[in-house]
């Protein structure tokens, strides 16, 4: 430690390997992964967001979704996630190249939402999420700061929310669905993962590890 | 036993704390500050999980915003803010000249405070960049960044242009600590702010930055705290010291390495978290001999050295749990689960807090001139945060595991879950309540002494002459 240029030196190096290992190491391996085409049908996986999809990510990230959602399925036998019906396959890579911003998440207060609009046994509309949204439940907040609540003039807007009971507003008023309530709805109901990736299938059952395979 | 804590003979203010008193009463003072209003946001976001209609309403404090709020305050502007002013008080006085170019460090904490202030109204009101650990808006990073270098100089100057050749541990983590914040947050901003990198990668580097954050800044600054005033509470040599640049190297190497454990069976390459596993294991033998060097923290009885005791024990408890969960097979259970914030308490109120505290009811007196006028406060603080760790930490660690449970082992419908969590989580607001209730007394005794300091200044200084003569 005497020698002061040699002790910065080493503190140096020492980030500098564990960040271009990492970082670095990490972008090498993943960073140029392309679309996958299919030639079965023709298109390109993933695609992008939509427009109004890709603006809603803003909003789930702005709101701190992350700090109660995964977005990231694990593979079957690990943990049970597919017994959930939250995807059939693990999350890959790929899966996110085209997210400005991944939202992987780190805690399943509430459920994953990686594949939400391919949920089984059945997704949730997108009327259910602004509801949900709007009033909360027992497990989740309410955001009524994305609704507003307006008197019906002539038609009834195509974003209101259909109500019932408490929630719902006195007559001749509606609540309607803000631009962020829907650009976040739209975002949840399109970041999907459906499509089965050669990377993403498990590996053969027959691993080479096997005692059976070694005979 | 009896030896009362925070008694600071005049002796001990050495000249070249009169100084620095002001500078780093400021530093520690907005520390405390900050503190006070983590806690408080901590207490919110508890009270959302079992009440998730708790101020809902409020879109500055949705609980994904009450969470980022809490973790900038409590990461930035708490132990950022009390690590540095330690840090620096350890190297001026090791480095044996008062510090030099004080008031770049003023300016830097004005700035580093104005700028934090600036990023938590910036989460609030939507700007918020979504990398967990690193929420502040983009626009203000890099003035946090050169705010941070403006604070570190007097520190790199005493380092620096230190009397002695030889160095002591304390030296070291402060010294590294200060050197490496720019350097790899700099790093970290260029790959998600400037020029992002593609996909998931973005989250490798967010979770490298936060671990880093800890292994290789806050907790640096910590340790470099506690080796400072262990030996001269106990009045003894440190056991096994030699071992400790070995410890240390291993911390700086590795501490950044084990960011992988949260990323277990994600979209990311097989190797990190296996490094992950590989990082815990070498790191163990860091907590070993911190485990060696501080064991005379049990035979102590001052305030100081409760903090530092309880702080070793979460700091070992820390390493270990971290070690077993960063293995698949137990991660698979953990992952995901309130146990994650369990550790993480554990590691950031248990160990770096306490460590910290422990250094500034040693510091604090030391550089205003006079004992704490409201020991009761100061004692009433280390019961109450002690309480509140402990309860905090059970609650979550319990929710914990009914929620793996309930989550990856039975068919529980999601929105039964976090109902049938709702007693633990009632006991972890009670754990916050105490957290609050005592960093509240804290920063009260904190202000009350800094008052009494300014309103005597003139017999602090009377201490001057006295001290440079001992």
């Amino acid at each position: 430690m005497k020698n002061r240029p040699l002790f910065l030196l080493g503190l140096f190096l020492a980030v500098l390997t564990s960040w271009a290992g990492f970082v670095l190491g990490s972008h090498g391996q993943l960073g140029s992964l392309t679309p996958f085409f299919d030639e079965a049908d023709g298109q390109s996986h993933p695609a992008r967001l939509p427009g109004l999809a890709a603006r809603g990510q803003l909003v789930y990230a702005d709101l701190g979704c992350a700090a109660c959602h995964t977005q990231q399925v694990r593979r079957p036998g690990f943990g049970n996630d597919q017994a959930r019906g939250w995807g059939e396959r693990q999350s890959v890579a790929r899966d996110y190249i085209f997210h400005a911003q991944p939202q992987l998440g780190a805690s399943r207060l509430g459920p994953d939402l990686m594949n939400l609009a391919g949920r089984k046994p059945q997704a949730p509309s997108a009327e259910e999420l602004h509801r949900l949204l709007y009033t909360g439940s027992a497990a989740h907040p309410a955001f009524p700061f994305l609704y507003e609540t307006r008197e019906i003039a002539g038609e009834s807007s195509r974003h209101a929310v259909r109500l019932t009971g408490a929630a719902a507003p006195k007559a001749g008023s509606e609540v309607v669905a803000t631009e962020r309530a829907q650009t976040l709805v739209a975002y949840l109901l399109n970041v999907n993962s459906g499509f089965d990736y050669p990377e993403a299938r498990p590996l053969p059952a027959q691993s080479p590890a096997s005692p059976e395979a070694k005979k | 036993m009896s030896y009362p804590p925070t008694k600071a003979p005049a002796a001990e203010v050495s000249p070249f704390d009169a100084p620095a008193r002001w500078p780093l009463a400021l530093l520690a003072g907005s520390a405390l500050v900050w503190l006070v209003l983590s806690s408080l946001l901590a207490l919110v976001t508890s009270i959302q999980l079992h009440t998730p209609s708790f101020l809902a309403d409020c879109s500055a404090l949705t609980h994904g915003r009450a969470q980022a709020l809490r973790e900038t305050a409590f990461l930035y502007g708490w132990a950022g803010n009390a690590g540095v002013g330690l840090g620096l008080w350890i190297l001026g006085r090791l480095g044996g000249h008062p510090l030099r170019a004080l008031n770049w460090a003023v300016v830097g904490t004005v700035f580093w405070n104005l700028g934090l202030l600036a990023g938590m109204v910036g989460i609030a009101t939507g700007s918020m960049t979504g990398f967990s650990g690193l929420q502040v808006p983009r626009a203000v990073q890099p003035v946090l960044v050169a705010a941070f270098c403006a604070m570190a100089l007097p520190g790199v100057l005493a380092w620096a242009g230190r009397k002695r050749e030889g160095t002591y541990a304390a030296q070291w983590y402060a010294a590294a600590a200060l050197f490496l914040l720019p350097w790899f947050w700099t790093a970290t901003q260029a790959v998600l702010l400037w020029s992002p990198l593609r996909g998931v990668v973005q989250t490798i580097a967010v979770s490298w930055h936060t671990q880093s954050l800890v292994s290789l800044w806050l907790m640096p600054l910590a340790l470099a705290a506690a080796y400072y005033i262990v030996p001269k509470q106990t009045g003894k040599l440190l056991p096994g010291y030699e071992s400790a640049p070995l410890a240390f190297w291993t911390l700086i190497v590795c501490g950044g390495w084990s960011f992988g454990r949260h990323l277990i069976g994600g979209p990311v390459p097989a190797w990190i978290p296996t490094m992950a596993v590989v990082a815990q294991c070498l790191l163990l033998f860091h907590f070993l001999v911190v485990a060696l060097n501080f064991r005379q923290v049990f035979a102590g009885g001052s305030l100081t050295l409760q903090y530092l005791r309880f702080g070793l024990v979460a700091y070992l408890l820390t390493g270990l749990l971290e070690t077993i969960t960063s293995f698949r097979g137990v991660g698979v259970h953990t992952q995901f689960t309130l146990l994650v914030p369990a550790m993480e308490q554990l590691t950031l109120q248990g160990a770096l807090s306490m460590f910290l505290f422990g250094g500034l009811v040693y510091q604090f007196p030391r550089i205003i001139g006079r004992d704490w006028t409201l020991p009761t406060f100061v004692s009433g603080h280390g019961s109450l945060y002690m309480l509140g760790v402990v309860i905090s930490v059970l609650s979550l660690g319990w929710a914990g595991l009914a929620q793996d449970a309930l989550l990856n082992h039975s068919q529980t419908p999601f929105a039964e879950i976090l109902v049938q969590l709702k007693m633990p989580l009632l006991l972890h607001t009670a754990g916050q309540f105490a957290l609050l209730a005592g960093n509240v007394l804290l920063l009260v005794a904190f202000l009350r002494s800094a008052a009494s300091s300014c309103c005597r200044e003139e017999g602090a200084a009377s201490l001057r002459p006295a001290s440079s003569a001992s």
